[in-house]
């Protein structure tokens, strides 16, 4: 117990990039490891413990557990990339030009922020995904769109605080237009500020969607997403409790490795 | 005083103009209530004949208007597909999510606020460190896995309690009550995890305050120090998370209730989108946006009560 209590695995600067290089690898090459197909269904098979044909046995339509489990970061991976792009061109922009502006388009576009942050951003996914498709463009633009405003929010204060400095006074004093300033000289410098709170909306993302997945609303069966793995095998925990530890582990590890990286940083 | 009466006025109006938004914009969205009860084999004649029963032809004005009277006088309004009054639908699963709610705030405020005192005032034990690690992980984590972590651990392998929970939603107490524990935990986790911390930083922060150095100088007993002097000018900060993540468990509960299929408001919200029963959702958006507002009043005036200097200054 003491060994264990002095394991500060959150602070272990190896084990997390290890964590990171472990799950990069498996989400990139997964569909070229020659594993078996994560759709066909074996019905002599169904939840089985690990064998040598399956290392983590078979899930209750007697698919293969070890091949869903490394295609299983793949969707929300994706959706997670995409929508963080989006919130970070948007967010980015309106933060800094409000910032940049001043004035009343600072103060409108502040109010537009605060509305946006008070938002119950996971019954609107809900409501979305419901009623317009469980597509992955669109849950990645209204993830993208929801969670812009925290990082304009952010985006906002790290270019107040850049207009103070001196290089930007230089760039005014050499007659450079707002928007010279803005691309030239505020937008590399934010990004750099920015980097932790783009970490973790990357996580809280990739959350949501798991999340949404979870409720039967993210990623469609049959497309092996952990969210949706746990979802689909709970009934069958007592059988086969691989089937939901191994998504579980794969899903903590992941988010946890960015979160101790942001802390590190 | 004055100084209340003006933010319940703004708060009021926040609420009026935010229900009039998810009105238009729930009404938007493809479908309605007759679209939801035929489903996609309704023909296009017994879909206009319903929609004409239930005056879903008017204008969006005409029915906005029809809807907030309603409202003002107590009436939710009616599903279509549910075929029921809403308040009778909503109302049992309310006083179930109030029950767990409640459940959780009594397992996890107390002991939020302890171990956060604690914490912030003995930072360097090893135990200190490893329950901090644990909140960190807690915090991180989704509702959906700490949920199934809990089940498999405290319903499987030990088996204490219930896992899935196969009550109706019109449950007695009695019944209600083995099923209540599992989510009740998933919430309690959570926001003992985000409390504690803010306890924590609170505590650390009142340390180095001239006024606790003074009281040490005076050689004040541990005791009285944390009584007296820690925990009051500590406690402000975290009334206002209290108040926050309680709000949070009567309207975030969706996941939670929806991984024990605990028949509560979060459950019925989501049953609800899926069956795109809209006139169900909306009296809940308008709920959770009411708990919202309400909470963070009480944690503004909560956090005057706590601390005299806000009182003063503003009367």
């Amino acid at each position: 117990m003491k060994t264990l209590l002095r394991l500060n695995f959150l602070k272990n600067r190896a084990l997390i990039f290890a964590t990171l290089g472990m799950h990069a690898f498996v989400a990139l090459l997964a569909p070229y490891l020659r594993l078996s197909s994560t759709d066909s269904q074996d019905s002599a098979a169904l939840l089985q413990g690990p064998s040598l044909n399956h290392w983590l046995g078979t899930d209750s339509l007697g698919r293969d557990v070890f091949s869903r489990l490394l295609h299983g970061g793949r969707p929300s991976l994706v959706i997670a990339f995409a929508a963080t792009a989006i919130s970070c061109l948007i967010g980015i922009v309106i933060g800094s030009v409000a910032a940049l502006a001043g004035g009343w388009i600072d103060d409108a576009l502040s109010r537009v922020i605060d509305f946006m942050l008070a938002l119950p951003t996971l019954i609107l996914l809900l409501l979305i995904s419901s009623f317009f498709g469980q597509d992955p463009l669109i849950l990645s633009v209204a993830l993208g769109l929801m969670y812009a405003s925290p990082i304009a929010r952010v985006a906002r204060s790290a270019t107040q605080t850049l207009l103070a400095r001196d290089f930007i006074r230089v760039a005014r004093l050499q007659g450079g237009s707002r928007i010279s300033i803005l691309f030239g000289e505020v937008m590399p410098n934010v990004w750099r500020v920015m980097f932790t709170e783009v970490a973790m909306q990357f996580t809280w993302i990739l959350l949501a969607f798991s999340s949404l997945s979870f409720l039967g609303l993210g990623a469609s069966p049959p497309t092996p997403e952990w969210g949706l793995m746990i979802a689909e095998s709970r009934s069958y925990m007592t059988l086969n409790p691989l089937l939901v530890i191994a998504p579980i582990m794969m899903l903590a590890s992941l988010v946890l490795a960015i979160q101790a990286l942001v802390d590190h940083e | 005083m004055k100084n209340l009466a003006r933010r319940v006025v703004f708060s009021l109006a926040t609420f009026i103009a935010l229900a009039v938004v998810s009105f238009v914009g729930v009404d938007a969205l493809p479908g309605d209530g007759c679209t939801a009860l035929l489903g996609r084999f309704g023909t296009n004649a017994k879909i206009e004949a319903c929609r004409q029963e239930n005056n879903l032809n008017d204008s969006v004005v005409v029915r906005l208007k029809d809807w907030s009277g309603d409202l003002v006088r107590g009436d939710l309004g009616y599903s279509i597909k549910r075929d029921e009054q809403v308040s009778k639908i909503i109302m049992p699963r309310l006083r179930n999510t109030a029950v767990m709610a409640a459940v959780a705030a009594l397992i996890a405020f107390p002991s939020a606020i302890v171990v956060g005192l604690l914490l912030g005032r003995y930072p360097r034990k090893r135990i200190s460190k490893a329950v901090n690690q644990f909140s960190v992980i807690a915090m991180t984590l989704p509702e959906f896995v700490i949920a199934t972590v809990l089940w498999l651990v405290l319903s499987i392998w030990i088996p204490i309690f219930p896992g899935v929970s196969v009550m109706p939603s019109n449950a007695s107490l009695l019944q209600l009550l083995p099923n209540v524990w599992l989510p009740a935990l998933t919430l309690a986790v959570v926001i003992f995890a985000h409390s504690m911390r803010t306890m924590r930083a609170s505590v650390t922060n009142v340390q180095n305050m001239p006024f606790v150095e003074s009281a040490r100088l005076r050689g004040t007993n541990e005791r009285k120090m944390i009584k007296r002097h820690i925990v009051p000018a500590a406690l402000p900060p975290v009334v206002n998370v209290v108040a926050l993540d309680g709000a949070w468990l009567l309207t975030g509960t969706f996941v939670t209730e929806a991984a024990f299929n605990f028949q509560g408001l979060g459950r019925l919200a989501i049953d609800a989108i899926s069956d795109r029963d809209t006139a169900l959702i909306l009296p809940i958006i308008l709920f959770g946006l009411a708990v919202y507002l309400v909470s963070s009043l009480l944690a503004d005036s909560l956090v005057r009560v706590f601390d005299p200097r806000l009182r003063s200054s503003n009367r």
